[in-house]
């Protein structure tokens, strides 16, 4: 049965079958991505099923649909942590008000962000607790704690939680909310060549994310000293661009933070020779904010369009049912057709609901963006084949029964390096090489992604 | 339908409210009171001057070794679990009082508990999701007359982002209000139905009494909601859970849970029905490992969750929430741990063979360095979780006492000799001394992965007979209420006919200290007569004194 959570049927509907409805009736999307690409991207990401709106304003429901891409994308970094002997664990949620303080950059950069617990039930609590806005001031004493010689280094940890960053600008789904899942990796080196050489190790898995998972093309960089992480020595990151707004998308940070931290929270070490030493630390982090990223490079004036990497349904196969032909040989072949693609390890699921017809159905797993839809119709049994159609170009491709498999998986392939290629191609049409302010100016009113010479001085 | 909707914890709340005789962490608070958060830089340092003073070996890896000595189980049972729980390296004490750290070597294991779980909830057809965080607190205060056993409990968060925020928000103590709240959007006609969700969280109670993954102000677990069309969909979801909670219990911890149903005076008042699986950790109080509810409709009238049926009635929803927390891994500890530390299940296990080199000449070294490494990776590809324990700094013998502390199931040791027999020594760490050391293994792959993947199984089925020969040993089936009290003062739990009522079975928890655990599904056939009463009795009813 496709789709294991309720959807919204939107009015309630009485027991009797619906009528056929005609696939434009209340399906779908009344903005346009091209008009106006807020209020798009708000109706995406709710009638796609991946958010609710809450009732708080800044926070989100992340309903099965989008928690699925979550999964997927989780499936491969931390393996791949893993591998480079990174540990996961957990520190609490909560920070104490002074050691929140003992980085006088940092706290700079997130005490305007940070949600305060004053109260437990009824009583005031004699100091105020801090919910992590990020867990550098969490868990850095206690690196300071279990670091005593150059034998417990390095010391590298990763976490899985949420956080809370109590902002007032824009919220938008993914992209910037008050609470937001992520992963933080936190790591200790004896040296600032260990340090420099994980920070790209990271950053190169979440360039793959990116560009591998989620098809989104990005680009790898250093942030400019006003942009980089408060109280780090130097921040990379690989930057997104949506061109619909001219704006670029932060997508994930690689921070080495040098030895600031170790200097305030007093995390030595002794050294090979007996000497005390100070460790040199990176942090970096990617969030459910990626989701964001993806709906809104991808996303067409149908819904949402997902890549088949990160897709929890890659194939949704539909029946077309015609009067009096065979409707049980239909359902029979479609729930064949189902178990072959599941058994070659393929995410395909049927939708059988007899409330629906095919073209309600075709417009609703449209908007849920997934990747290939295969239906069959009488002749379609006749002709022992499917019809495929892809999400991502609309296009049409008849698939004989024997090679199901195989067609399929290479379908998803195309569609897969399509989306990439195609963003690529919008992005790198965005990309102006300027020299002088002027042309600065213009590129940007223009919505164009800059590319210009740069001091990076502090004026 | 005059039911008082208090929420349900799930897991916890029970043993929240109940005074249970919980030792508070004396061995290593700072200076300060329970309520206020230490002073900062007082706290980490104070904790290390503490914890250094108190243990006999400090936080410094250095300074460990064959002097790591943990305090007896049957000294002090809550010391023993306290120094297990550092010498391991499973949790730290968070800087805010009752918080946990939890270490990678513990949070492993509550990994390896989330991967099993995870499978079986996709097979049932239950989807994840994330809810947030924070809960107004007027959808609290909804239901503020039922939630007296929480409100104490509250983490509130008043400001954000330096200002005052418009209304109080809570941390989520448990996520039913915020579930409903979507459920009754979600849901509307029988074919919305059944709706099976699942998160993976951090809730936050702020209690007063709190001691490592059993009871921390924060805490991880997994809380499943599901809505159905009728009661009989819901009862049998709600036993599907229990049931799957039961077999992880047996068959990957090794804990011979008990799985029954609570009493009345147990049950949530939020629930119809609250099934529990019971452990008898080694002090022998019992542990509630893992609940599962039938929320009937309860939750559904006071949030107005309905849906159309296939007739065109409006109907309420018939509800389960169910919820396995960080607790279970209190509970491996507490049921398989010995005096040398920790034991696991190679099923849980984050490591299951360690591997010790031993060489006395650096001419040996290399020999027995490159025979180790090789039998790392035969056991490595064999899909068995091995480590190599190569670090030179340590002897062989401070490394025996650390991979034992850290209860990693089998150990295999390499020195020149075995080197030139080409065999390994392997030790069991559930069986001490000679008797679990076999000598001479071959390390032809084939033979050497036969042997462990064997041994591996042995000891899994060892510790689960171990613990349920322990349990059984320690049930007492009385006929009276004077036995009762014999068998609680002696320690044990007390099995019995039981159709008392709700005064009786207080009065019980007044003077012995016990509760009614569990009515168990495993009934004994018979005419049973109440012990309590006299009046016939359809069931026995379990009672312990409990976590």
């Amino acid at each position: 049965m496709a789709g294991s959570e309720a959807k919204n049927s939107g009015s309630k509907q009485s027991g009797a079958k619906k009528k056929e409805v005609k696939k434009e009736t209340g399906l779908g999307l009344t903005n346009r991505k091209a008009d106006n690409f807020g209020e798009w991207y708000s109706e995406v990401v709710v009638n796609s099923e991946m958010i609710e709106y809450y009732d708080i304003s800044g926070c989100y429901i992340l309903r099965p649909w989008a928690m699925a891409i979550w999964e997927i994308m989780q499936g491969f970094f931390d393996p791949e942590i893993k591998k480079m002997k990174i540990k996961n664990c957990y520190f609490p949620l909560f920070v104490s008000p002074g050691v929140l303080e003992k980085e006088k950059e940092h706290v700079e950069g997130f005490a305007p962000e940070v949600a305060w617990v004053t109260k437990s039930g009824k009583t005031d609590l004699e100091i105020p607790i801090a919910i992590r806005p990020t867990s550098e001031t969490v868990m850095y004493p206690y690196y300071s704690k279990w670091i005593r010689g150059h034998r417990d280094l390095p010391l590298k940890l990763n976490q899985w939680c949420n956080v809370v960053r109590w902002e007032f600008s824009n919220p938008t789904p993914f992209i910037r909310s008050r609470e937001f899942l992520w992963q933080e990796g936190h790591t200790a080196f004896a040296t600032k060549e260990e340090a420099d050489v994980e920070v790209l190790e990271i950053l190169e898995l979440y360039r793959r994310i990116y560009e591998e998972f989620l098809a989104v093309p990005v680009i790898k960089g250093k942030k400019s000293e006003m942009e980089k992480f408060a109280g780090g020595l130097y921040t990379t990151s690989v930057e997104a661009f949506i061109p619909n707004t001219g704006r670029g998308v932060q997508g994930a940070t690689s921070h080495c933070l040098g030895q600031n931290f170790a200097k305030m929270f007093e995390i030595n070490f002794e050294n090979e020779k007996g000497e005390k030493a100070m460790v040199w630390q990176n942090s970096w982090a990617y969030s459910t904010r990626t989701i964001g990223v993806m709906v809104m490079v991808h996303g067409d004036d149908k819904g949402l369009v997902l890549p088949p990497k990160v897709a929890s349904v890659q194939v949704i196969v539909i029946p077309v049912p015609y009067k009096d032909a065979d409707t049980q040989g239909i359902i029979d072949a479609c729930t064949a057709t189902v178990n072959t693609l599941c058994e070659a390890g393929i995410r395909a699921e049927s939708d059988f609901r007899d409330n629906y017809s095919p073209g309600w159905k075709y417009s609703h797993w449209e908007m849920k963006g997934v990747p290939l839809r295969i239906e069959i119709g009488p002749k379609d049994l006749a002709k022992k084949q499917a019809r495929a159609a892809r999400r991502d170009n609309g296009a049409k491709i008849d698939i004989a029964n024997d090679n199901l498999v195989d067609e399929v998986k290479k379908l998803l392939d195309t569609v897969q390096q399509n989306l990439f290629d195609v963003a690529k191609q919008k992005r790198d049409e965005c990309i102006e090489v300027v020299h002088t302010w002027d042309e600065f100016v213009q590129a940007l009113n223009q919505r164009k992604m800059i590319l210009a010479p740069w001091c990076d001085e502090e004026v | 339908m005059a039911v008082s909707l208090r929420l349900p914890s799930l897991t916890l709340t029970n043993l929240f409210s109940s005074p249970s005789s919980l030792p508070i962490l004396r061995r290593r608070r700072p200076h300060g009171t329970l309520l206020r958060p230490p002073p900062l830089a007082a706290s980490f340092s104070s904790q290390r001057a503490e914890a250094a003073s108190a243990q006999t070996q400090d936080k410094s890896k250095s300074s460990k070794g064959s002097d790591q000595v943990i305090t007896p189980r049957s000294q002090d049972f809550n010391a023993w679990y306290l120094d297990l729980i550092a010498n391991a390296e499973l949790a730290d004490y968070g800087p805010v009082r009752g918080t946990m750290v939890i270490r990678p070597y513990g949070y492993a294991i509550w990994e390896s508990i989330q991967d099993y779980l995870n499978v079986k909830f996709k097979e049932t057809g239950h989807s994840n999701m994330y809810f947030p965080q924070f809960i107004p607190y007027s959808f609290i205060e909804k239901e503020a007359s039922h939630v007296e056993g929480f409100s104490p409990e509250l983490a509130l968060v008043t400001i954000g982002g330096g200002k005052e925020l418009e209304e109080k928000l809570v941390v989520r103590p448990t996520s039913e209000t915020i579930v409903n709240h979507m459920f009754t959007k979600w849901i509307q006609s029988y074919r919305d139905l059944p709706l099976l969700i699942n998160q993976w969280a951090n809730v936050t109670r702020w209690e007063m009494r709190t001691k490592p993954f059993v009871r921390t102000l924060e805490f991880l677990w997994q809380e499943g909601h599901t809505a159905h069309a009728t009661p009989e969909e819901a009862e049998n979801e709600a036993i599907q859970m229990i049931d799957i909670y039961t077999k992880f219990a047996y068959e990957q911890a090794a804990i011979p849970v008990i799985a029954g149903r609570k009493s009345k005076v147990e049950t949530f008042a939020g629930a119809n029905k609250t099934y529990t699986i019971e452990a008898m950790m080694g002090d022998r109080k019992a542990l509630q490992a893992g609940t599962s509810h039938n929320l009937g409709q309860n939750f559904s009238r006071a949030f107005g969750t309905q849906f159309l049926d296939e007739t065109g009635q409006m109907q309420h929803v018939w509800q389960t929430s169910w919820a396995i927390s960080t607790r279970f891994v209190g509970g491996i500890i507490m049921t398989h741990g010995d005096d040398a530390g920790l034991m696991l299940p190679p099923k849980l296990a984050p490591i299951q063979v360690v591997i010790v080199p031993i060489w006395k000449k650096d001419e040996e070294k290399v020999a027995v360095l490159n025979a180790a490494s090789s039998v790392k990776e035969v056991l490595h590809t064999a899909g068995i979780k091995v480590k190599l324990d190569d670090s030179e700094q340590r002897t062989p013998g401070w490394k025996f006492n650390f991979w034992e502390m850290k209860g990693v199931p089998l150990r295999i040791e390499i020195g020149p000799r075995d080197v030139s027999s080409e065999s390994v020594v392997i030790s069991r760490r559930d069986v001490p001394g000679k008797q679990g050391k076999v000598f001479g293994i071959s390390m032809e792959p084939s033979i050497l992965v036969a042997f462990v993947k064997d041994k591996l199984y042995e000891i899994q089925s060892s510790l689960l007979e171990r613990a349920i020969a322990f349990r059984d040993s320690n049930i007492v089936d009385v006929n009276s209420y004077d036995d009762l009290k014999v068998a609680i003062s002696q320690g044990k739990w007390a099995r019995g006919p039981w159709s008392a009522t709700n005064e009786h079975e207080l009065k019980v928890k007044e003077e012995t200290g016990a509760t009614i655990r569990c009515f168990p599904f495993e009934q004994p056939e018979g005419i049973k007569k109440c012990f309590m009463t006299g009046d016939p009795a359809e069931e026995v009813a379990i009672f312990a004194k409990s976590y």
